[in-house]
């Protein structure tokens, strides 16, 4: 019976009536390419279900920074945060979505961190100020961060409308994020231009 | 002498190849060493350094133009953590033309909670320069693209290192940051004696803790009253002084900042080797605008005051020095080059019952300077530094008032 029901559900998730592809293209207003974007769909206006498989994700920490500098994680997420440097390493973040310190020795391998709610978690180290990263907890199957060509590609979309939300840690937006209807067709792929304008990033350094 | 520095300096640029590979040298963990080697070619009066009112490290006063190799200075600098939210800083420099030529330099440790919201503290304690200098920059002190500081930054690292502890809190304020700084200190009771008795000048000298600076010959009212040193790091009246500083970093890349100094200083205590509590007061106003990616524009302004002696029934002290300047710097980034031009504005004004208008400046300078970073372990500096100024108290040691001096150095520094 167990194992019909989840015939039946993988049946109902993976084969939807009409899917299409979309293909995001975040872009400045000069044409430059904006990779580290993260974008995620809504189709209906709706979440869709989350992978039920969990995938490993991690940001290290190398040559001074961190690596990737922006990471999308599913709700429920477990993030490990490997330090490869020589030298000491203090990741926090304040963030109302996950408040945590890490205290990192040189060379330590092994520490995760669990997300369980949705939101952005921008990452900080405390001795060395320089260091910033953002993850993005999402809550929706269909989230991807663009490339260095500032693209974002979702296969098999289901439903004809589709809230699409853009953030990046610098985009000139409130809370750094738009949102745009699209209209996916049932199949073939259509691409959307998405054209931002970013803040020059932060000036960092301490003076001790 | 231009000949034997020209052939110097191809020597110099020949070499840099062998510095661009330096040996290689593992220094344990949290050690950092700047090694300087320079050679100079300058004509002009005698310097300050030298018993003269020469406004630079250099020169001997003598006739044409002087080439001379400067001994290697280094400075070692230890930078690391005492425990998770603790760290210290300790640098020691070697130079030779100083009185101890082995100095300590700064000493602090600097406490930063990791930041429970927007707003993030932090606390220092020892002796540091407080934050006036845009030019400085890391824990050795350095300055950022050139050799010489402008004479705002030279008198801070002349004169205004502290004893202190400070407290900073910064937050995000409309798009921007903002940090406010309050500081309490000690042992900068004699900050002004240099701009009263000899006023500005344009070195990249780092005064020690242990090290008295020289004075050109004083008057005749004040040669008895004060010797022709001063120590800058010296408490001498038991008050505390204090300092703010308030920096905006606004959304578009420019940085605003103010800083307020206050010595509380006695200007009737006195030691027993004639050093004194100058009371001094001064105000620094600085900006720095990025205009792309490549090129920035630092610009400083200070005015203040200082007050030295016992006051007399009308009010008036020994020595009453009013001083300002102000300067502007741009600097341009082509690959592996920064090129910079700065000009400095400085005057001082005497209004004290001892120490005359003779004894008062008005002066300016302009300097130019290239860096070539040839690895990221090894840097080759050239720079062309003019100062124009005007002090009759130049007739003292028999030189006309108005002097102006030209100073060409190149200087390979080694980061190890």
């Amino acid at each position: 019976m167990r194992a019909l029901l989840s015939i039946l559900v993988a049946l109902f998730s993976a084969a939807p009536a009409a899917a299409g592809d979309l293909l995001v293209q975040v872009r400045t207003a000069s044409g430059a390419a904006v990779p580290n974007a993260v974008v995620t769909l809504y189709p209906g206006g709706r979440p869709s279900p989350l992978a039920q498989e969990r995938g490993t994700y991690q940001i290290a920490q190398r040559d001074l920074q961190f690596s990737p500098f922006v990471l999308v994680v599913p709700v429920g997420a477990d993030v490990s945060f490997p330090n490869f440097d020589n030298v000491r390493h203090h990741v926090y973040s304040f963030s109302p979505v996950r408040r945590f310190e890490l205290r990192l020795y040189a060379r330590e391998q092994a520490r995760n961190v669990h997300f369980d709610r949705p939101g952005i978690v921008p990452l900080g180290c405390n001795i060395h100020d320089s260091m910033i990263a953002f993850i993005d907890v999402v809550d929706t199957g269909f989230a991807a961060r663009t490339d260095g060509a500032g693209q974002a590609r979702f296969t098999a979309i289901p439903g004809s409308q589709v809230l699409v939300r853009i953030w990046h840690p610098y985009l000139r937006a409130p809370g750094n994020q738009l949102e745009m209807q699209v209209a996916v067709p049932d199949h073939g792929t259509v691409s959307q231009a998405v054209p931002v304008n970013l803040r020059p990033p932060p000036r960092l350094g301490s003076a001790y | 002498m231009a000949a034997a520095f020209g052939a110097a300096l191809v020597a110099f640029a020949w070499s840099a190849p062998a510095f661009a590979a330096p040996p290689h040298l593992d220094l344990p963990a949290n050690l950092s060493a700047v090694i300087d080697f320079r050679i100079v070619l300058t004509d002009g009066e005698r310097s300050f350094t030298d018993g003269g009112f020469g406004k630079s490290r250099f020169a001997n006063g003598g006739s044409g133009l002087d080439a001379h190799a400067v001994p290697a200075a280094a400075e070692l600098v230890w930078h690391g953590p005492i425990a998770w939210n603790v760290s210290g800083t300790v640098a020691v420099a070697y130079q030779d033309e100083q009185d101890q030529p082995v100095d300590l330099i700064q000493a602090f440790v600097s406490w930063r909670p990791v930041p429970r919201g927007e707003t993030r503290f932090s606390m220092r304690a020892g002796l540091y320069w407080p934050e006036v200098s845009l030019e400085h920059e890391g824990a050795a002190w350095q300055v950022s693209d050139m050799i010489t500081p402008s004479a705002i930054n030279s008198w801070i690292g002349e004169e205004v290192k502290v004893v202190g502890l400070e407290a900073m809190a910064s937050r995000p304020l409309l798009g921007g940051r903002v940090s406010a700084t309050l500081g309490l200190f000690g042992f900068n009771d004699t900050a002004g004696t240099l701009l009263a008795f000899r006023g500005w000048a344009l070195h990249d000298q780092q005064t020690g803790a242990f090290s008295r600076q020289p004075i050109p010959p004083l008057g005749p009212d004040m040669a008895g009253a004060q010797p022709q040193w001063t120590t800058p790091t010296l408490e001498a009246d038991h008050r505390i002084g204090f300092y703010g500083r308030l920096e905006y970093q606004m959304v578009a890349p420019v940085t605003l900042s103010a800083f307020y100094y206050d010595n509380r200083g006695d200007p009737a205590a006195f030691t027993n080797h004639l050093q004194w509590g100058w009371r001094t007061r001064f105000l620094n106003l600085g900006a720095r605008v990025d205009l792309g990616a490549h090129t920035r524009l630092l610009a400083q302004a200070l005015t203040g005051s200082t007050l030295m002696g016992p006051e007399d029934d009308e009010d008036d002290y020994w020595v009453e020095t009013h001083f300002r300047s102000a300067f502007l710097r741009l600097t341009h980034e082509v690959g592996p080059l920064a090129l910079s031009g700065r000009l400095d504005l400085f005057d001082t004004r005497q209004r004290g019952e001892y120490v005359h208008p003779e004894d008062a400046e008005t002066g300016w300078s302009l300097t130019g300077a290239a860096d070539w970073h040839i690895t990221s372990q090894a840097q080759l500096i050239l720079e062309w530094l003019h100062i124009e100024s005007d002090r009759l108290a130049r007739l003292r040691i028999g030189e006309a008032a108005r002097q102006d001096q030209n100073v060409v150095q190149a200087s390979m520094r080694l980061s190890l």
